[in-house]
Formats: C-alpha cells, structure tokens, sequence
C-alpha cells in the first residue's frame, strides 16, 4: 500500500503546484483578443480566426473586417464561448460542417438583421438565435457587431446521446421562460469569463451544454412541419436527461425509466435503436464518461476514485476499474495522475483580476442639441516662404471646454507644413482668480460668468440642461479647456497627423499686482489615486495647493506658495459644488482658508508640457476629454514637452486638432489628479502624413498616440485602447469603472510587440526578448478613466536608427 | 575594517529560496567590506559559453545520475517521488551567501552598499574571456498566454554576448525554442519548470542573426538580494517581499544603497540572480541573465538608532542612489503573512499591478510624511508633481510597481 500512498502524494503535490508559484498567469483557456496585437493588414485573419472559434466566417463581398474588434473567448472539451465587440459586418456558417448542434448567437447592445434564403428579419437585442451548422443563412451586424456566440461540438457530450435536434433553418427564439434563463446566463458567463476559474469555468460550460440541449429540443419539436423523428428526438432527450440524474442509482433500469416517462420498455429501447445505441450501454458509458471528467478535475480531487464510482453507480471498486480501464484504456488511479501531471505542465490555474463594479451614471447625451455659434476666425497670419505661420490666441470663443467633438467648426486652417502658436489656459486658473485670471483679457473672457451670462456656456459632454447630476451645462463630464480646433488641409480619416512641438512658454499673469510672475495650481481632488485612503481626518478632504512657476533657464523649478482645503463655492448660477466637481468655477477667497508655508525647502523641477493634444474622435459627437484614447487626448504624459513629437492617427475629414491642459511639471502616475496646472502657450509644427505615403515609416499602422523624443519612442497603453468602439453606447461611464494598470499593461506589451515587429522588422520572439532586456514600462496616469502605462525603447538600442 | 572573500562552491550557495536555517556561508561586521561571486540560474541553456572549464560554476552545476552537487532547488519537498526534482523548482535563483552579520536583530535595518559590479567571463577553450549571458522568454512571462505567432505556447532562450570594451552592451548572438530536456535522474522538463537543467544543444535548433541592428546598453546589477524572512524557513525565491529578494530593478546595481528589514537575528543576506540587463517589467519572464561578482560593503543600522534617520519606521526595502530614493510596492508587501500556510504558491494567484502601485503609494506617502516630515496634503501634492512610478516586475508573481523622487526636490534651503 505504500505505493498507492506515495501516488496520493504525488497527485496531491502535483494539485498544489498547478496553483503554485510564478508560472501560472491566466487561466489556459481563456483567450483575450485584440485588434491592436496586429498590423493592420493581419487583421482580417486575426478577425477570420476569431470567428472561426465559434464555427462562423466572415461572409459577403466584402467579407473581411479590419477595423477596431476586441473578444473574449473561452473554451473547454467542444465548448468555445465568445463575447465580441466589432464594426459593421456580416458572418455566415463556417461550412462545411459535421456538427449537429446549432450555434447560439444573442446580439448584446445592438439588433442584427438575420437573412435566412429569401427571408430578412430583424433580431432585436436579447433575443437568442439558433443557427444550423450548415445552411443558407447569414447575419448581418448594421451598425456595431457585439453579440455573444456558444458552439458545442459532439466532443463536449463525451460520448453523450441526445438524439439530434434538426433545425433546418435558424430559428429566433422568442424571450420568456426557459429562454430567458439561457440568455441570462449566456450573457452573465460570457462578462465573467476573464475571472472565473478552471474548476467554475468547466461546470458553467458543461450547464450551458445542457441548457443549449434542452432549448435546440425544444425548438426543434416546435417547429410546425416537425415530423414524428422530432417528437422522438425531444423524448429521447428528455430520457436522457433523466438517466443523467440518477446515474448514481445502482437500479436504473429499463423498466424504472420507461414508467416514469410513460412508455412501454420496448419503445424506450427502439428509441436508443433510432440512434444507434442501446439503453444498457449508453448508461455504463454515461457512468464512464462522468467518472472520467470527476477524475480529471482538479476541483475533485478531495473526492476519492471509490467515491466518484460510488457516485456514478458502480458500487464495486474493482468492477468499476477493470470498467474504466477496458474503456480508456488506463486504470482510474493512474489515469488521475497523469492528468494532474498533464495539468501541472500546462500550468492552467485560475489568474486574477476583478474590476470595479460600479459604472458612473451615464450621461445622457442630446445630440440633436444646437452647436455653439462659434465665430470663425482665422488668427494672425504671417506668411514666408511657402509655410506659413498662425497665432490662436484664447478666447472664450475659441476654445471648447471639457470635451472632443467632430462637428466643431474649425477656429482656423492650416496646411501641412505650417507652424502655429496656440495660447492655452488652464482649467485650474479660477482656484486663485486674482493671480491666473485677472487682467488677462484672454482669461476673462473664457472664465468669465456672471448671474447672467457665462461665456462658455458648455463645460464637458454632459447634457446642456444639466439633467444628471445638476452641476452645469455639459456637467462637467470633462473639464478642459481645449484650444481649437485646428483643421489641416487635406487632412483625411486613415492620413497620420504629425503634431511637432517647438516650444513651451508659460503664460504670465496679468494682474499688475503681480506683473511677470507665473502661477499654477494643483488639485488633490475626488477623482485622485489617494482619496479613498486618507490617513488623517477630516476624510475626505480636496486639497488645492498653489504653485508660483520660475521660469529661469538655469534650474527652472516650482515652489509651492499657499494651500486650503475646498469648501462649498457657489456659482454664479447659484449652483453650490461641494466638491471640485465642474470646471472653472471661481473660489471665493473669503470662502477658504490659507496655509502659508506648505511644502516648505522644496523646489519642483519643471516639466512643461501639454496634457491634451487630441484630434477628434470619430465615434460619438460629444466625447469627455477625461479618458484618453486612440485619437489622443489627456495623455498625462510630461515627455510631450519642448523637442517632442506625437503622431495621432486622423479620424474625421480636416483631422480637428485640440490643446489644452498645459502643465508645468508631472509625475509619471499623477497621483493626485493633477499635475502643477499651468496657463501656457505653445509652437507648434504640424505635418500632414497622408495614407498612401505611410508605408515603411515608423507611424505607419498607427492606431494609438505615438510619442517621439530625441532619445525614445515612447508608445501609450491604456486600460481599454478605443473604450469609444470596446463598449459602444456605455462607453463614457464604463470606461471609469473598469480602471485597471493590469490592462492598461497588456495594452502597452501588445503595441510595443506590434511597433518592434512592424517598424523594427524583429520576429516576435526576439520582440519579446528585446521588450524584456531593454524597454521601459512606467505608470503614465491613474486618474484619468482610461488609465495609461507607456513603454519606452530608446533609439540607442538601434546602431542603424535615424 | 576588514574584506572578505565570497567565493560560489556547492557550500556557499542556496538555491531556490530563503532560509534562516541554512548554515551561513561567512559572518562579518558592520563595516565589512565582502567580494561575492554569484552565478546565473541560466548558465546551463549554453552550458559550453557559461560553465564549461569554470571549476566554481562546474562544481555548482554538476549533476549526473550518481551525483546532484545542489540537490534541493527550491522550497519544495526533498523528499521524492519528485514532479520536478527536488525542491520542485518552487524559487529558482541561485543565491550565494547567506552572509550573517554580527549582532544583527529583529527590528535593526541593514545597509548593503554595492561598490562595484563585474561580469564572469567565460572559462571555456573556445570563447576564454568572453561574456555570455541568457534571456528567457519563459512560461511564467506576461507575453506566454498572448502570443500571435506559431507555435502556441513556446518558450524561447536567447543567448546574449555581453561587449565591456567601451561603453558596455549586450549583443544577441542566437536563439532557440525549448525542447524537452531530460535530466540526469530522468525527469522530462517538458517546459522550463526546475533550474539548472542543461540544455542538449543537439534536441533545439539554434537561429542565428537575430537581433542583428540592436546593442542592449548594459545595466549590471543583481535581481535578488536580500534577506532571510522570519515567517518560514525555506522560503521560495521568487516573489519578492518585505526582506528585498526578488526585486528585479535594475537600479540595485554599481553605487545603490539598498536598506533591508532584518527579520531574524544574524540578517542572513543572501544575492543572486545577477542581469547584465533588464528593463521595467522584466516582460518575458527573465532578464539577460550573466554571472557577475560584486564587492559590497555592509553597515548594520541598529533598531535604537533609527529615529530621526531616512530609516525611521522602514519595514520594506528601499534603495538610495546617488539622484533618488526609490520605494517597491508588491501586490502583497508581506505575502507571507497576508496570505497564510500556502502563501508561496496562493501568491501566483493574485498577481496585480493595480495593488502593487497602492502599496508603492502608501510606502511613499509613509516616507515622504516621516522622514521628511510633510503633512499628507504636502505628500500627495508633491506625488502627484514630483515622483515618478513606473513598473518594476510583472513576472515574479509578487508584481512590482516602484515609486521614486528625486533628492534635488529637497535641496534647497
């Protein structure tokens, strides 16, 4: 027995390893997919795979999809659930086929159009679909694709028979009872799919096995033309649904089963013998086959094999063995330790992860809401050369605040090539308006707010009635104040801009008082890393601290001038903020209390550099410019200073270019939830990339912000990199409640392997090799929604870089 | 002051984990100065380039039927039947030492100064003189269950040849995919899951020419150092925690400052695990993994001194460079104690940037508020403008995210 004790060991050790130490990350079966792993041009196969998974394809003319497309996938033995978020397209089956068991597509979000021969007919959201294997049907995604997708193979029955149920064309089944239940836990699995663990996700799949069983029977029988094989195919199911319940019970015979269903014993036998099967085998197989997955499951092996026989209605040990063995051609002891083994060496075990839960309330948008009548201007012009020079100066008119929108007029033109100076203030000047904002004409006129009139009026994607949470117009759903836009000529969807940036100054007050002298401000606001950990009281608390900003060219530093914690400002509406929670709104300098001596023998080293620097988004009309993302936008990221370069990829005709946030100094994390905020202006060079012209050049394939400096390129990854296209209409509050570094992390590895594939011509394996040895990955934000890790390569690595 | 010398034998190193009770390998005082030699746990995926005619490292490795030098590699049992060899391969890093300090106790502080860095170089008729090092794109790196191409998974070495002529820089020379290697006592490491099994070059096929445009800059320095917990006795080598280990910056190299906890009476520093490169996140798994020797100088700090000093109140390690202070928030920053009986392998479990850079927060916050005595409004102000976080490690399933601010913030009157 000594033997037998040591391979308990063995497979106890070997369970506790599969949970154990560094090798183990995700989940083995759990797949992530994203578009932004691959060139542009490998997308389509990417994408083909993809669906392949869950047996479709891509179908029509214009079969392949390459645009922006994230999944989740899963699988186990014959089952592969996935949950996609992707363009307009259409799919058919994948073709041909040997399966028997229809696919399950729910469309989420958004309805489908399904064309079954002749016939076209809508699928509203939530509503199940059945789809034959093979067949003459496709689907069609108008707008976006995001639907969830099970596939069940004959290998996930292990040997199972359940009659076959014969669709014979898709079916769409109607909501309500047993239906409901499926969808629901269809779509619960499919969200949860990144965290569950092995041992949750295998009993989850094999209930869904069962559930689709149940719901393809009853369907089938169903149908009007349905023949008595249907009928026969339902009953037989229902029988085997039963003897799949009572496997344990050592008297399941015949006679027991064909009384409950009330049939005769001789009916129930000619019912296996339509399938080929005889009821005395196929329930010693069922036995076998559960046996053997017990056995294989690490979440079993508390349980000993006598106990899974006993379980499956084999009273005898030794009869249960020589059974099993003659089956699988291995004794069960044996055969649950080379599956421990197996288990160990593919290190599956459950990864972590879990995301916040709760979504911020979702703004409710009025895109029929009237555009602000911005007049157009076109800037101080000098002309040399051919290249041209412009001045934007700030103005309320010129500037739109807390948001990105691609219907904006343009405040000015410019061609590629022409350079152009954009003042930009920051949003942070109203915390001390006697230094930042008076005096300053340009200042006044955008912060300028009075009981009766507010010169902008707009103050974030919010709904102009401020119907969500009444803090203001646009609600103070983003909070920058945005210069712009700036349209370039010729400039197209798929076209790179490039955004070169000459110089910085900062912009000094204008207040004789302090004449010459340069403040800015910071905020440990709601919306920062630390305000759920106070350690001291009161809890919580915003902290505005005040900077003034020396400028000088030897050591350029900020020190810190003054602090008080936010009390209650009510403005000049009436509107009472409690906490910083709307843009621009002016401190009352009786209303809070100054601690002088802050920060005292420290002096902070600038970083000048601009927050945002965004081209519109194609997506929505009105987007939050709190979350970065693919067209750019608050990056946080200091190295976008004087020397830098950022390329963002153009996604509406003119390319509507935006900058703002501009801040004196940053920490790579903005911990807080602001940087030294700092009224700026800045030179810019702007260059139009087009298309055609982007072949072999380091920002071709762009579809993220790409930052270049004189020693680095310096790629961004956020939490979700389109969170526009990831989460369609939720986008702009699910984006804040699914913050993650994990992700963000992911992202940045999959662009950095990406840009050192395509640009740096490396295979992926010294990609890898590469990103391990010698690329940087710092923490850009946890603040801003979209949370950012960049990487960093130096060009030093590269003797033959430009 | 007196100065030691560590050479690595089969006597003077541990291998795969932490332990206070393993017997130390040389004791000095505070003020000691110490030359500690220190082998790579990956010098076996070119056994020719890395071990071969060296007697140190020959003598660490061997390994045949009849006769295993270091048998235990790891925490794991050491008693058979074994799934992966003895130790299980649960902790991987080859450390020398440990290196008692006298009177060293609970509660003091220990400096570990690293004066110089050198690397190893090779022994071997054929490339006498020369430097070599490993880097593994391994199945615990963040890539493993992400990659595109064919075949899924794999894991890839790829050898590196360090150039210290100038300015120092590593060169790829070749690379393979794992195959199954046999090891002496006949065990198949399907994947790479126990160290120092020796790679039959005649089982992979070498590709030549990689990496041929790249010169990785060299960044010497050693992946683990630290010292021995007091919460188990053999404690994996692999997450980092409260007493250093597994740190994985590559800033712990020639002129840091590193400052440990010491939780058991002696110290009992250990170092290992030495890179001529990495960058942050150590993304593949491994870094360029080469055999160096550095000299160290070691002051004990005791428990009743500390007040007033930078050390007030540290229970975690931080490393001082000549530019910053530089703090190391873990997912766990005591996963031992947080986690219980099974906590070197429920570790994996919980892997997390996002609780590494909460714990690189507080560390900082704690710093900045006792040591140089700001209010927490004036800590998270200065943050948010003035300290850098980025991250450290996303493979040592303890994940690192390190919080650094620079000393010139402070300068001025």
């Amino acid at each position: 027995m000594r033997s037998v004790a040591a391979t308990d060991d063995r497979v106890r050790l070997a369970q506790r390893l599969l949970r154990s130490t560094v090798i183990w990350v995700d989940p083995m079966s759990f797949r992530p997919f994203t578009s932004e792993s691959y060139a542009q041009d490998d997308r389509p196969e990417a994408w083909r795979d993809v669906l392949a998974a869950v047996g479709l394809q891509p179908a029509g003319s214009h079969s392949f999809y390459d645009g922006h497309a994230t999944a989740s996938h899963r699988h186990a033995d014959g089952i592969a659930l996935t949950r996609m978020a992707a363009g307009a397209q259409s799919v058919a089956p994948l073709t041909p086929s040997n399966e028997d068991l229809p696919i399950a597509l729910m469309p989420v979000e958004d309805g489908m159009v399904l064309k079954s021969g002749a016939s076209h007919r809508i699928v509203p959201v939530g509503h199940l679909v059945l789809l034959p294997r093979n067949g003459d049907w496709s689907i069609v995604f108008q707008r976006d694709m995001r639907a969830i997708v099970l596939s069940v193979t004959s290998e996930a029955l292990h040997g199972r028979r359940s009659g076959k149920p014969r669709l014979g064309e898709p079916r769409v089944v109607p909501p309500g009872g047993f239906a409901d239940v499926f969808a629901r836990m269809l779509d619960a699995t499919a969200r949860t799919l990144d965290t569950l663990s092995d041992g949750e996700w295998k009993t989850l799949a094999q209930s869904l096995v069962d559930l689709l069983l149940t719901l393809a029977h009853q369907v089938a029988a169903s149908t009007s033309d349905a023949g008595s094989s249907a009928t026969q195919a339902a009953l037989l199911h229902r029988i085997c649904q039963t003897i799949e319940r009572r496997l344990d019970d050592p008297d399941l015979v015949p006679a027991r089963v064909a009384q409950a269903e009330g049939i005769s014993e001789r009916y129930l036998q000619k019912l296996f013998e339509t399938v080929g099967d005889n009821f005395t085998h196929y329930v010693r197989e069922r036995r076998l086959q559960r046996a053997w997955a017990d056995l294989s499951n690490p979440t079993e092996s508390h349980r000993s094999i006598s106990e899974i026989a006993y379980a499956y209605g084999f009273g005898d040990s030794a009869h249960f063995s020589r059974a099993f063995r003659h089956r699988f051609g291995l004794p069960p002891r044996e055969f649950r330790q080379q599956e421990a083994e197996r288990a160990t060496t593919q290190h599956g075990v459950a990864g972590q992860r879990g995301w916040p839960q709760e979504a911020l309330a979702r703004a409710h948008q009025n895109s029929a809401e009237a555009r602000s009548d911005v007049a157009r201007i076109s800037g101080e012009e000098t002309r040399s050369a051919e290249r041209r020079h412009h001045h934007l100066p700030v103005e309320a008119s010129r500037v739109h605040w807390g948001y990105f929108s691609r219907s904006l007029p343009p405040q000015i033109e410019i061609a590629s090539g022409d350079t152009i100076t954009i003042e930009t203030l920051t949003q942070h000047a109203s915390d001390d308006p006697d230094l930042m904002i008076a005096g300053d004409a340009g200042a006044e006129s955008v912060f300028g707010w009075t009981a009766d009139k507010k010169n902008v009026d707009r103050r974030g994607a919010g709904p102009m009635d401020a119907s969500v949470f009444g803090r203001g117009a646009g609600e103070g759903f983003g909070v920058h104040i945005c210069t712009g836009p700036v349209a370039v000529k010729d400039a197209q969807p798929g076209d790179v801009l490039e955004v070169r940036i000459l110089d910085i100054v900062p912009r000094v007050s204008r207040n004789p008082k302090y004449a010459g002298r340069v403040f800015g401000s910071s905020v440990a606001a709601w919306w920062g890393y630390h305000y759920n950990e106070f350690l001291g009281g009161p809890k919580p608390r915003e902290i505005v601290t005040i900077y003034e900003i020396f400028d000088d060219p030897e050591e350029p530093h900020a020190r810190a001038l003054y602090s008080y914690r936010w009390e209650p400002q009510t403005d000049p509406f009436g509107v009472v903020h409690t906490t910083y929670d709307y843009p621009g709104v002016p401190v009352v300098s009786a209303t809070i209390k100054r601690r002088h001596a802050v920060l005292d023998g420290i002096s902070i080293p600038l970083r000048p550099h601009f927050g945002v620097i965004a081209v519109a988004p194609r997506e929505v009309d009105f987007v939050d410019s709190v979350p970065p993302s693919y067209f750019g936008g608050n990056l946080d990221n200091w190295r976008l200073g004087k020397g830098a370069t950022v390329y963002l990829p153009v996604s509406v005709p003119g390319a509507l270019l935006s900058v703002g946030d501009s801040h004196a100094t940053q920490g790579d994390g903005e911990l807080s939830g602001t940087a030294i905020e700092c009224s700026m202006t800045g030179t810019f060079e702007v260059i139009l990339h087009k298309k055609a012209d982007l072949a072999g050049r380091p920002f071709a394939d762009l579809s993220y912000p790409l930052i270049e400096t004189e020693t680095d390129w310096v790629l961004t990854g956020f939490s979700h990199p389109n969170y526009l296209a990831e989460f369609g209409a939720q986008g702009q509050s699910e984006v804040y409640a699914k913050s993650s570094l994990d992700l963000a992390m992911k992202d940045a590895f999959r662009k950095m392997r990406r840009f050192l594939m395509n640009t740096k011509g490396l295979s992926e394996d010294e990609a890898i090799a590469l990103m391990s040895a010698a690329v940087d990955f710092g923490v850009t934000q946890v603040v801003d929604g979209n949370w950012g890790v960049h990487a960093i390569l130096s060009k030093r690595l590269f003797r033959d870089a430009t | 002051m007196k100065h030691f010398t560590l050479p690595v034998s089969p006597k003077t190193v541990h291998w795969g984990y932490f332990s206070k009770k393993v017997p130390p390998a040389l004791t000095l005082r505070s003020g000691d100065r110490a030359t500690i030699e220190t082998l790579t746990h990956h010098a076996n995926d070119d056994y020719e380039r890395m071990i071969q005619g060296d007697p140190g490292a020959e003598s660490v490795f061997h390994w045949t039927r009849e006769h295993k030098a270091v048998a235990r590699r790891g925490s794991g049992p050491t008693e058979g039947p074994f799934i992966r060899g003895a130790g299980e391969g649960i902790g991987v890093h080859l450390l020398t030492g440990p290196v008692a300090i006298e009177g060293a106790e609970p509660g003091d502080v220990l400096e570990v100064r690293i004066l110089d860095v050198r690397p190893r170089p090779s022994c071997s008729a054929c490339h006498a003189g020369r430097c070599f090092g490993s880097n593994v794109s391994a199945n615990w790196g963040f890539h493993y269950h992400d990659l595109i191409e064919e075949p899924k998974p794999r894991e890839v070495v790829t050898i590196f040849e360090l150039d210290t002529s100038g300015e120092p820089y590593a060169k790829a020379v070749y690379n393979y995919v794992w195959t199954p290697q046999t090891d002496p006592d006949g065990i198949v490491h399907s994947t790479i899951d126990y160290p120092g099994v020796r790679v039959d070059h005649a089982t992979i096929r070498k590709r030549e020419n990689i990496l041929s445009s790249v010169k990785v800059p060299a960044r010497l320095h050693f992946g683990t150092m630290g010292l021995a917990p007091s919460e188990a006795d053999f404690v994996s080598s692999i997450p980092p925690s409260y007493t250093g280990g597994n740190i994985d910056d590559w800033r712990i190299g020639k002129g840091a400052r590193m400052f440990y906890p010491v939780a058991v009476s002696g110290a009992y520093f250990s170092v290992g695990d030495p890179h001529a490169a990495q960058g942050d996140s150590e993304l593949g798994g491994t870094a360029i993994e080469t055999s160096l020797t550095g000299d160290f100088e070691f002051i004990l700090h005791k428990k009743a001194d500390l007040a007033g000093t930078q050390l007030e109140g540290l229970d975690h390690p931080m490393l001082e460079t000549d530019h910053t202070w530089s703090f190391y928030g873990f997912t766990y920053p005591n996963y031992l104690a947080a986690l219980g009986a099974d906590a070197q392998t429920e570790i994996a479990n919980h892997s997390s940037l996002d609780r590494a850079m909460r714990d690189a927060f507080r560390k900082l916050r704690r710093f900045l508020m006792i040591v140089h005595g700001l209010s927490e409004d004036e800590a998270i102000s200065l943050m948010s403008v003035g300290a850098d976080f980025g991250v450290t490690q996303v493979v040592d399933a303890n994940w690192g995210v390190h919080g650094t601010i620079r000393k010139n913030i402070f300068r001025c009157d």
